[in-house]
């Protein structure tokens, strides 16, 4: 909405404080070129975090519906990352409550990793011939959902015991205890593997 | 909760280890450095932190671009609304006509001139003082990001002038200053 | 994104039937004004937006309130002009005016939007 095309473009190669700043004011295209520049990553932790192709897309709406409300109490606006990847964390783990209360049936065309996550019926039984990163998905999958996601938000967000602890309503000791036992299993799976 | 070959023979825990990686601090790090149990313990948890961000790093390209259409199609469910903030009283002719700028319209045509501005870019802008008051003086604050190279002083004093021109074309403030402060210097793109 | 709407069909919930369409024809054809966003802004009129999205009736771009024989006009307009914004909203508030006359009107113009 704001100026030439060539200012548009010109968006693209601004810091984000500055992009913060005129969100704040009320630029609707400099909060786009935020929601543009951070997009993949805000996704790719909402589908990591909710398992749920569609989940995480609403997730990731519902978290700029947010940001686009509150970015003026944001005080530091070089922060405006951290601070949009704790409200998709935040926003992922209601939507794994609602659909635990609601008891939804996992819908298999939606599910992250379906085509690579490796089926029981499986006779090589593992991801032997996928790559590493491949069988990580898998071992992440088969842990516990708690630890899961402590190991996420500090993994892709890396957000602080205290800000885990914050979004997951538990201490920063549980979710230290529950990091180190996630990167336990993790580690021993993929000695395993290999 | 202790899981069997957590706490390795040296007496530490893979756990100690773990919180070591994040945060830097152990009971005793002299230790760290001598005990290759320990080395091995560390060796293992980096190797799956380097893991992770290669998975974060296929997550992240398997989520597509910021600039396709999933993005694109949220974006216009959000349907932003134009902040709107003060209400800037006109003059009218009839005493029966009540006229307003809001003050997002100015800030926005503030950001439109200053983007317009090669190698310029428009970052916070705040109009100071009582807008809602006529004839109140009223000071500007803009802050620009500059593209490297280009000299600051030069276009700092251009974009006064023009931004001067536009305020007094466009509105009725009685405007006492425009402040320019450069925040950013960014670099030219490749 | 707040982005003109299309020119509103006249909603049968206005009390002057055709007049928030002329009004809108006038706004229109007042040089300089780019768009007419609606009167009220959205999360003013939630209510009238769900309203809006059942009956399939868009909102009105024009307000229109009729009280004790004066009517209050509201409209929110974008200018993209080089000539004064102050001076085209003013011209909007006169061209209303004069085509309500004789009828008394309170005319109020809020300019939201200037420049491209």
């Amino acid at each position: 909405m704001t100026g030439s095309p060539a200012a548009q473009h010109q968006l693209d190669l601004v810091p984000d404080a500055l992009l913060a700043g005129r969100a704040a004011d009320g630029d609707t295209a400099a909060f786009e070129a935020l929601a543009r520049r951070h997009g993949p990553l805000m996704r790719a932790t909402a589908r990591r975090l909710t398992g749920s192709l569609a989940d995480a897309d609403d997730v990731v709406q519902e978290t700029l519906v947010q940001a686009w409300k509150q970015l003026d109490s944001l005080r530091d606006p070089a922060a405006v990352k951290g601070w949009l990847l704790r409200i998709v964390g935040s926003r992922s783990i209601d939507y794994l409550r609602k659909r635990r209360n609601h008891a939804d049936l996992d819908d298999a065309e939606n599910h992250v990793d379906q085509h690579t996550r490796p089926r029981p019926e499986d006779p090589e039984g593992n991801a032997l011939s996928s790559s590493r990163v491949e069988a990580l998905k898998a071992a992440l999958a088969a842990l516990p959902e708690e630890q899961r996601r402590c190991w996420v938000l500090k993994e892709f967000n890396d957000q602080s015991y205290e800000e885990i602890a914050l979004t997951l309503n538990i201490s920063p000791d549980s979710v230290r205890g529950r990091l180190a036992r996630a990167r336990i299993t993790l580690a021993r799976r993929m000695e395993e593997w290999r | 909760m202790n899981y069997p070959r957590d706490t390795l023979e040296c007496g530490h825990s893979l756990a100690e280890l773990s919180a070591y990686l994040d945060t830097g601090q152990i009971a005793d790090p002299a230790h760290l450095d001598s005990c290759p149990e320990c080395q091995a313990g560390l060796a293992s948890l980096r190797k799956l932190s380097a893991l992770g961000s290669e998975l974060l790093s296929s997550d992240v390209a398997d989520a597509g671009s910021g600039s396709d259409d999933w993005m694109q199609s949220i974006l216009d469910n959000l349907r932003l609304e134009l902040r709107p903030g003060r209400s800037i009283p006109l003059q009218s002719v009839h005493p029966d006509d009540t006229l307003w700028e809001t003050e997002g319209s100015i800030s926005a045509l503030i950001r439109s001139v200053v983007d317009a501005h090669p190698g310029t870019a428009a970052g916070k802008c705040r109009l100071h003082g009582d807008v809602t008051t006529p004839g109140t003086l009223i000071t500007v604050e803009v802050e620009i990001a500059v593209v490297y190279g280009h000299s600051m002083e030069e276009r700092a004093d251009q974009l006064r002038e023009e931004l001067a021109r536009t305020l007094a074309t466009h509105t009725e403030l009685a405007i006492e200053a425009i402040n320019i402060t450069v925040t950013d210097v960014l670099e030219e793109q490749p | 994104m707040t982005e003109p709407l299309e020119a509103a069909e006249p909603s049968a919930s206005t009390p002057p039937t055709g007049v928030a369409e002329e009004l809108l024809d006038v706004v229109q054809s007042v040089p300089g004004v780019s768009a007419v966003y609606p009167a009220q802004p959205l999360w003013q009129s939630i209510a009238g937006a769900a309203l809006s999205a059942v009956t399939g009736e868009p909102l009105p771009l024009i307000g229109l309130t009729d009280t004790a024989g004066t009517l209050a006009v509201k409209a929110r307009i974008g200018v993209s002009t080089p000539r004064p914004a102050p001076a085209v909203a003013r011209e909007v508030a006169d061209a209303i005016r004069r085509h309500l006359l004789p009828r008394a009107a309170a005319v109020e113009v809020s300019v939201v939007k200037v420049g491209s």
